[in-house]
């Protein structure tokens, strides 16, 4: 560490500069997960609505509150809607608090490749705050950001501070099965450790470094914090993102990886803990149900509904916490319940009775229905005697006649349920799927009678693909409904997308998790990182652009001998950019089969000039390529189902050989954890398939592999 | 740390600061996304707020029409009073510019008929305002009539009749103008009646002294109305419509600032040696006030501490005199001052449980509201209403303090819907989860206080009964206005 004396001069000549510069933030709008589908297929998160307001409302709020000047929108997936809904609302208005409101569309496909971006577009000047669109506090960050700086004065390395908000040893809006553990040492509420529990080996054991305990006085391990996400950096953040290229979330990766390597950056990680203001993330469906109530419940004052933070709501508040728009109609013997909220042009009929639930404008609420603590999006319809309990309701979804929806259970856009239907706690009913085949972002599936019922519209959001069904619906049993959906982990992406939601073929969700390379061989990874990022950036750039093979080829080459770069290393290079393409693909709708036949098929002249063991009977090369494949898609959603379109049309290429093929699937490493292992599950109809056929045409290959030689 | 002050959190004089530079449109949007987010709360603060912004608007207001004018602050005024409702300071503020506006108008119109030194040219627009059945519902005023009373555009009046309309409304006015001197200084003859007329104002039997008047500003105004009657007669065809608002809007802000000051000027009338006094909040008005009696007088002062939102304030003021110790720099003036214990008054801070039990003793409860409403009832921070039944009890007098501004004339139909509910962590800490799981917290931050529990109400026009208020509201509000 440098000398802190000359230091401390140097950053109170910084600090003076700091001042001039305005607040910066960026809202990462796109959290790359799929927490919220079946509705993310249609919405992106940041608008669903939270208590009848977008959810990104609350996060302008908060950045407005703490005096925010300039705002970069992090936009994934369905960006035109966010851009149409920030370009209408008040804040890109001429009287907006913020001066710059920047929409930001990228390509990546985690949170890493985010801030990588973010890096190379240098945008951000001083410090800044990282927070996620789906944010809810009240906090007023005046003292994190003077505590930050003054840390930043003293010492150049404090590089980040991270806001928790207290929350004791239960609490409805903590994370739920999975929770992180901070070790910090409060003298300087510097954070030494962190881990999320279960940790990588699905264990609930901390282990911290013996060193932590000799060097500190003091320590605190801590696991009653909300982690609302909100972040103050420094651009170094930013650069230590693009230096290790590897980590995808920001806490479990980024955050536990560069305080494990503490002793190499010397970078320290600071926590401003809180105990008096509202914060926390609407990061699933369970801290949906919670934040909503807090909000109900004017835990989160002055974000109520009351304060009608949109231009055009007005909110009124009555006894027992109802919140009821103008121009709504109750009819005379309703029964409104506490702690609901009633949007304008709702009507409720005879008899219904409401209680603790939020319920959109214009929906129509028929006679004798019974609402207990659901969410009702706008224009949706119940028709008379059903019975509503703590389930998610979309817009214009419309329940028939004396249906049942139980406890848990989503029903997604437009989705229209029959008359007498029960729809249990674990169904997801969607109207919108994704295609295989068609470039068309969704289509309309055809309703599934059985579910929804005579004249109803939609199916259910996992129906498709019948390998897939009964896996999904074990893994949603077990984990039972919605509210139980939070055993998730709140960035485990990996774990999260493979548990339940990696499996299904057809339906896309609009985040997948990561795009960009995992080292398999990490030995190299540190001195050439330069050729892998850069190698794999303008191969997907021109993958994205479709510019011929040869040309990108000549590119690689070129990038190759001038880094120095091994066979392997182009390898994953071709490796990394595929997928992120593929990937990219598949967001934009394109279906698994599709995408993976365009990318491998128009570009295939770049794998097998990274491949160079066709004539040898021992296959590294190949078997080096599917490894990588494999590795770096054993991190993603639905990789299985790529995997398995992408080694069926290598084959069919012939880029790789069934003896390839087969070598890989004996390969020790295929197999050596169990993410690799489940990413490979689904190839095995195609082992076992070429184990058959190699036997009898075997020869055949061999003679086809000279002639594509 | 100097660093701290890079970041402000935006507030009253963020408002002020970036008013100066921006336009308009942007300044409302700024203020109402403020009073949402209630970054700005509390009558003070909002009334300066809302009357620099208005000030901005007529001065920016281009045209000479003005109806137009009129609407234009309308307008203004709906989205600031729907943006907050419970800040009904807000509204009151819109209403009396509203009513300024309307005043020069008619000043301007009838003004110059009495003088008659030059032919009336009455402009145009001005009868479009010119609403001589409203004379008499100036003065039997009634709540339930507001809504027929949304009179905007009646119609064009030709000449001939607005004169005859000036007769028929002159004798109300006379008495309408009383109890007050508008700010903006009404015509000449009106204004020489109310200086004549100004013992009236004190109802016999139900009000203080006539010395709880504030005796500067009525002499200051009538200089000015003199003043005035020289521009008239110099020729008033073409009128500065803008320039005398603002003026008048200015001369409200003045009002604003010394308010706190003529209320407290009577404090001696009603503080005597050795009382025990009881109040609560940390409101400045009731401070000032004790702090001028405190001057020549020793008593004592029995301090509810107004739990759970109040209370740091309250303890600020009394241990430093000032509300907030991070807000060091803003309202210097206002926020500062010693605290009692210095002028060698004893004070004791209770917890609002123990009122009751304390009332028996206690001389005389002085109250802070946020808001009197026209019937003479008020809206005042929670544990108010407590105070003040406990008074009745044992039949202590309770004096409310409150600057005309934070009058309104808004009667109180729906009292839940007048009633700001604040953070319920206020109450139960946030972190203790199964609390917030599964018991209902509620945390309003005011009380409804009805009239038959107030004795008094000090403004800084003097004293007056809750039953007199509705007339000070006719005053000061056109009916109009009333509903914006």
């Amino acid at each position: 560490m440098p000398p802190k004396g000359k230091k401390g001069q140097d950053k109170g000549k910084a600090g003076e500069e700091e001042r001039e510069e305005p607040l910066q933030a960026v809202i990462l709008a796109d959290p790359f997960e799929t927490r919220f589908s079946p509705f993310t297929l249609e919405r992106p998160r940041c608008l669903l609505p939270l208590a009848n307001t977008p959810l990104i409302e609350y996060t302008f709020e908060f950045l407005a509150n703490a005096g925010v000047e300039e705002i970069f929108v992090y936009c994934g997936a369905h960006r035109q809607q966010v851009e149409d809904y920030i370009n209408r609302s008040k804040w890109s208005a001429q009287s907006s608090p913020f001066s710059k409101l920047e929409l930001i569309q990228s390509t990546s496909h985690s949170i890493g490749d985010a801030m990588r971006d973010l890096d190379s577009r240098s945008i951000l000047v001083g410090d800044f705050l990282l927070v996620y669109g789906d944010v809810v506090s009240n906090l007023p960050l005046e003292g994190a950001l003077a505590a930050h700086r003054a840390r930043r004065v003293k010492d150049k390395n404090a590089i980040m501070t991270m806001v928790l908000r207290e929350a004791g040893t239960t609490h409805r809006t903590k994370a739920r099965g999975t929770s992180p553990v901070f070790v910090i040492d409060p003298a300087k509420d510097r954070c030494l450790h962190f881990e999320q529990m279960p940790n990588r080996d699905q264990t609930h054991f901390l282990s911290i470094d013996p060193e932590l305990l000799s060097d500190h006085q003091e320590i605190e391990i801590r696991q009653d914090l909300i982690d609302c996400g909100i972040d103050i950096c420094t651009p170094d953040v930013l650069a230590l993102w693009s230096d290790n290229f590897d980590y995808q979330a920001p806490r479990k990766g980024f955050l536990y990886g560069v305080l494990k390597d503490y002793e190499l950056n010397g970078k320290t990680f600071h926590t401003h803990i809180i105990s008096d203001h509202y914060a926390a993330r609407v990061r699933n469906l369970h801290a949906y149900d919670s934040v909503s109530k807090d909000i109900v419940s004017r835990w989160a004052y002055p974000l109520c509904p009351d304060s009608n933070l949109v231009q055009g709501q007005s909110y009124r508040l009555g006894k027992g916490n109802i919140y009821k728009e103008e121009g709504v109609i109750l009819a005379r013997d309703c029964v409104i319940n506490s702690k609901t909220v009633i949007g304008r042009g709702t009507s409720i009929g005879d008899g219904s009775v409401i209680t603790n639930s939020i319920i959109g404008r214009h929906c129509q609420i028929g006679r004798n229905v019974k609402i207990d603590g659901a969410y009702l999006w706008d224009y949706a319809s119940v028709g008379d005697g059903s019975v509503i309990k703590k389930s998610v309701i979309a817009n214009e979804a419309s329940i028939g006649r004396k249906c049942t929806i139980e406890e848990g259970a989503l029903i997604s856009y437009g989705v229209a349920i029959g008359e007498g239907k029960t729809i249990r706690g674990e169904h997801r009913i969607t109207r919108a799927k994704r295609r295989r085949e068609s470039n068309e972002e969704l289509v309309r599936g055809d309703p599934d009678l059985e579910v929804v019922g005579k004249g109803g519209d939609g199916f259910e959001f996992h129906d498709s693909d019948e390998e897939d069904e009964d896996e999904i619906v074990d893994s949603l049993i077990s984990s039972g409904p919605m509210y139980n959906l939070a055993n998730f982990s709140q960035e485990s992406i990996s774990t999260l997308n493979s548990d339940s939601e990696a499996d299904d073929y057809e339906i896309r969700h609009d985040r997948s998790t990561s795009g960009s390379f995992l080292s398999v061989g990490s030995q190299d990874s540190q001195h050439a990182a330069n050729f892998d990022h850069d190698a794999s950036h303008s191969i997907h750039e021109s993958l994205v652009e479709g510019h011929e093979s040869a040309n990108i080829q000549l590119e690689l080459t070129a990038l190759r001998m001038s880094t120095n770069a091994s066979d392997h290393q182009v390898r994953r290079a071709v490796v990394s950019a595929f997928v992120k393409r593929i990937h990219q693909l598949i967001n934009s709708g394109e279906a698994i089969k599709g995408a993976v036949a365009q990318i491998f098929g128009q570009y295939q002249e770049l794998i097998d000039r990274a491949i160079f063991d066709k004539s040898q009977s021992d296959k590294a090369d190949q078997v080096d390529f599917m490894l990588l494949l494999q590795a770096d898609l054993s991190h993603k959603e639905s990789g299985d189902a790529i995997l398995l379109s992408a080694a069926t049309k290598l084959v069919e290429l012939d880029s790789i050989e069934e003896e390839g093929i087969i070598q890989w699937w004996e390969d020790n490493k295929s197999s050596e954890n169990d993410d690799m292992k489940r990413v490979r599950e689904k190839t095995k109809s195609l082992i076992d398939f070429l184990q058959q056929e190699s036997e009898s045409e075997s020869e055949e290959d061999s003679e086809e592999d000279e002639d594509s030689e | 740390m100097a660093q701290s002050t890079v970041i402000q959190a935006p507030g009253l004089s963020t408002f002020l600061k970036s008013l100066k530079t921006t336009p308009v449109d942007p300044s409302v949007e700024h203020l109402i996304s403020l009073l949402k987010r209630r970054q700005i709360r509390n009558s003070r603060p909002c009334a300066i707020a809302t009357t620099a912004l208005l000030l901005r608007v007529v001065g920016e207001f281009k045209g000479r029409d003005a109806a137009k004018l009129v609407e234009r602050i309308r307008q203004v005024g709906r989205r600031l009073t729907s943006a907050q409702p419970r800040e009904v300071v807000v509204g009151n503020i819109v209403r009396r510019v509203l009513g300024l506006v309307r005043e020069v108008v008619d000043e301007n119109a009838d003004g110059q008929t009495p003088t008659g030194s030059e032919a009336p040219t009455p402009v145009p627009q001005h009868d479009s305002l010119h609403r001589p059945t409203l004379a008499s519902s100036m003065s039997t005023f009634s709540p339930l009539k507001h809504a027929a009373a949304e009179p905007m555009h009646v119609g064009v009046y030709d000449g001939n009749m607005s004169d005859s309309g000036e007769l028929s409304r002159r004798p109300p006015l006379l008495t309408s103008h009383t109890s007050y001197a508008p700010p903006s200084a009404g015509p000449l003859v009106n204004s020489l009646f109310g200086l004549f007329s100004q013992p009236i104002d004190t109802p016999s039997a139900t009000s203080t002294p006539s010395g709880a008047q504030s005796p500067n500003g009525k002499t200051t105004f009538t200089q000015q109305n003199l003043e005035r009657l020289g521009e008239l007669s110099r020729g008033q065809t073409s009128l500065d419509l803008k320039g005398e608002v603002m003026e008048g809007i200015r001369e409200l802000q003045d009002e604003l600032e010394t308010s706190d000051k003529q209320i407290a000027e009577v404090a001696l009338e009603h503080i005597h040696a050795n009382e025990i006094i009881l109040t609560h909040t940390a409101s400045t008005t009731v401070q000032k006030f004790l702090m001028y009696a405190a001057r020549k007088r020793k008593f004592t002062v029995v301090h509810a501490e107004t739990y759970p939102h109040d209370h740091t304030a309250t303890h600020g003021v009394l241990l430093t005199g000032k509300k907030r110790e991070s807000h060091a720099d803003e309202d210097d003036e206002d926020d500062k001052w010693k605290p009692l214990t210095e002028a060698g008054i004893q004070v004791y801070v209770i917890p609002d449980s123990h009122v009751f039990a304390i009332m028996s003793r206690v001389n005389k409860v002085i109250l802070a509201t946020h808001t009197v409403l026209a019937n003479g009832s008020l809206v005042a921070a929670a544990g108010a209403h407590m105070i003040a039944k406990a008074a009745k009890e044992h039949q202590t007098p309770v004096v409310v303090l409150s600057g005309v501004y934070k009058l309104s004339p808004v009667y109180p139909f729906d009292i839940d819907e007048l009633i700001e509910h604040g953070d319920a962590g206020g109450v139960v800490p946030y972190e203790d989860g199964d609390f917030v799981d599964k018991v209902d917290v509620e945390n309003p931050l005011y009380d409804y206080v009805p009239a038959d529990l107030v004795d008094l109400y000090i403004t800084n026009l003097g004293g007056h009964a809750p039953s007199y208020l509705y007339r000070i509201v006719a005053d000061h509000y056109r009916s109009e206005d009333i509903t914006l």
